[in-house]
């Protein structure tokens, strides 16, 4: 149950800090560029760079490093996973063997790439979601999809669909902590045993939780729909979004990190 | 034989900017056959406590022991003390998930490892207790009414056989006829002996029904004692969010005016004093 706990994942941290005053939309589309740039690499010189890169940008959020790395926490497993099943089944120059089990070096650098790709993907993600708040962030990608708009795209529905899922990540981990709690007061074991066993000894959380979320989403509809919500034609906002110089500048440096990490890059390996 | 909580102190999310002290330094004890109030505005650390009561959540500081055993993490006892006090969360009823009432009530006592016929002995017992009737037994929990959902998970942690029950908020959103039911229950539950630990905001539920009350503000132990004896402070201190009985400021009002009269949040027993009074 310490996961739980433990979960930033979604979980947006005011702090006043440069990185949180800048505008969502740089923030959203330098991360889409840091995420481009950290695909393009594929080097310990790229890595470490794009390391050094977000290191930057943590002393400026003036977050703290132990919860930065804590939003990670939930795919570690699926980061160990992936780069397991790299390490072991990438053809190539053997470097260890025991039984049908092969490391090549192959292997290893492809387990290593992978793994701090996947990593530094969600440290980015998180990265935004820790440093801009939901509402701001479902701001800033209306306005970056109003453009296809005349072409029937729901821009602002997906927008406000992806505010109400984010704002209710820690509302669900919350119900699914209150609940887990409830049945072990009952006794209910839920750490001991096997997968099947485990999964099976989940049914009494699972269950109440399923009728929680639909009865809260069900209930949400009928609220937004009682505060006369009809979609984004003809709403208006309380903050409109202002691009200042600080956002162009960001932006643009970011965007000359990238292509420059990423050529540098290309030149060394080359 | 008691519930003893000393200095407990919890904080949580240590070492992040999330970190918050939702209990500081709180004593209190809470014995078989008494019912003990615990008070507080939203926030001031009232379901925090009665987490740490089921071992739930582990102290940060400090300690709390069921009838001599100090309860720690990873050991047996935390089983041992998890059955000794039964926790009734708010909203109990969202707990549910069985088929069947019977099933659903019958669940804590296979957790347990109680023979079969002590768990039909204690699933019936229980809700005959909650005022279950055995024609529910084999309805799905889901087609009950609200009030009945509430008693059929009260039911769920009594057939444990718990000595103490701690219930955070067992009143909220019930009806004043579910309200008079369940605290007649928890009456009931009293008189045979059971240890009653009340999480709630109410203070006139708490003033009316508790033997003792514990005043929680910010995490603290403010106040603690029997109603009568705290009520003079409790109008000192205009703790904030909690809402003094008008019953007890009336009284205040007319013991500042001279009238030699007591501090309850007793009607009658205000009048009768009123009526005895002499004005000065």
């Amino acid at each position: 149950m310490k996961f739980l706990n433990n979960m930033t994942l979604g979980q947006y941290v005011p702090v006043d800090s440069s990185i949180h005053s800048l505008d969502p939309r740089c923030k959203i589309i330098a991360t889409i560029v840091c995420l481009t740039g950290v695909f393009l690499v594929s080097g310990p010189y790229g890595f470490l760079s794009w390391g050094l890169f977000f290191a930057l940008m943590v002393m400026l959020s003036r977050l703290s490093g132990g919860l930065i790395l804590s939003t990670s926490r939930p795919v570690w497993i699926l980061i160990a996973f992936t780069s397991i099943i790299h390490l072991f089944f990438t053809q190539g120059t053997p470097v260890f063997s025991w039984g049908i089990l092969k490391i090549t070096h192959e292997g290893l650098e492809m387990a290593a790439r992978m793994g701090l790709r996947l990593l530094m993907l969600v440290l980015f993600a998180g990265f935004l979601t820790l440093t801009t708040s939901p509402t701001e962030l479902a701001d800033g990608l209306e306005s970056l999809f109003s453009p296809l708009k005349r072409f029937g795209f729901p821009a602002h529905e997906l927008a406000m669909m992806m505010t109400i899922a984010l704002r209710f990540i820690p509302t669900l981990l919350n119900e699914t902590e209150r609940i887990m709690k409830a049945q072990i007061a009952r006794g209910a074991d839920l750490d001991r045993g096997g997968p099947l066993r485990r999964l099976r000894a989940f049914m009494p959380v699972l269950v109440p939780l399923f009728v929680i979320v639909f009865q809260r989403a069900d209930d949400l509809a009928t609220a937004m729909e009682a505060r006369n919500y009809t979609g984004g034609e003809g709403r208006t906002r309380m903050y409109p979004l202002r691009w200042s110089i600080a956002d162009t500048a960001t932006l643009m440096l970011t965007v000359l990190f990238a292509v420059a990490v990423t050529l540098l890059e290309k030149r060394l390996m080359a | 034989m008691s519930i003893a909580v000393r200095d407990l102190v919890h904080v949580y999310h240590p070492g992040t900017p999330l970190e918050t002290k939702a209990l500081d330094g709180v004593t209190f004890e809470a014995a078989k056959g008494i019912w003990v109030a615990v008070v507080g505005h939203t926030g001031s650390g009232k379901s925090t406590l009665a987490q740490h009561l089921n071992g739930l959540l582990l102290p940060s500081g400090g300690s709390v022991s069921i009838d001599g055993v100090t309860i720690r993490s990873g050991e047996d006892s935390l089983r041992v003390v998890r059955q000794k006090v039964g926790l009734v969360f708010q909203y109990p009823e969202q707990q549910l998930f069985e088929e069947t009432v019977f099933q659903e009530v019958a669940f804590g006592p296979k957790n347990w490892g109680f023979p079969p016929d002590e768990i039909k002995y204690e699933v019936e017992k229980s809700l005959s207790q909650v005022g279950i009737g055995p024609e529910f037994f084999g309805v799905n929990p889901f087609r009950l009414s609200g009030g009945q959902k509430r008693r059929v998970a009260i039911a769920s942690v009594l057939s444990s056989r718990p000595d103490y029950l701690v219930l955070d908020e067992p009143t909220a959103g019930l009806d004043s006829a579910g309200k008079r039911q369940l605290l007649a229950l928890l009456l009931d539950l009293k008189a045979l002996g059971k240890g009653i630990v009340h999480v709630t905001h109410d203070m006139d539920l708490a003033l009316g029904l508790a033997d003792i009350v514990l005043v929680l503000d910010e995490g603290k132990s403010l106040l603690w004692g029997p109603p009568e004896l705290i009520l003079g402070e409790l109008l000192e201190h205009d703790i904030r969010g909690l809402v003094i009985p008008p019953m007890v400021r009336f009284a205040g009002k007319l013991r500042d005016l001279g009238f030699e009269v007591p501090l309850t949040w007793d009607p009658v027993r205000l009048a009768d004093a009123i009526c005895r009074s002499r004005r000065p």
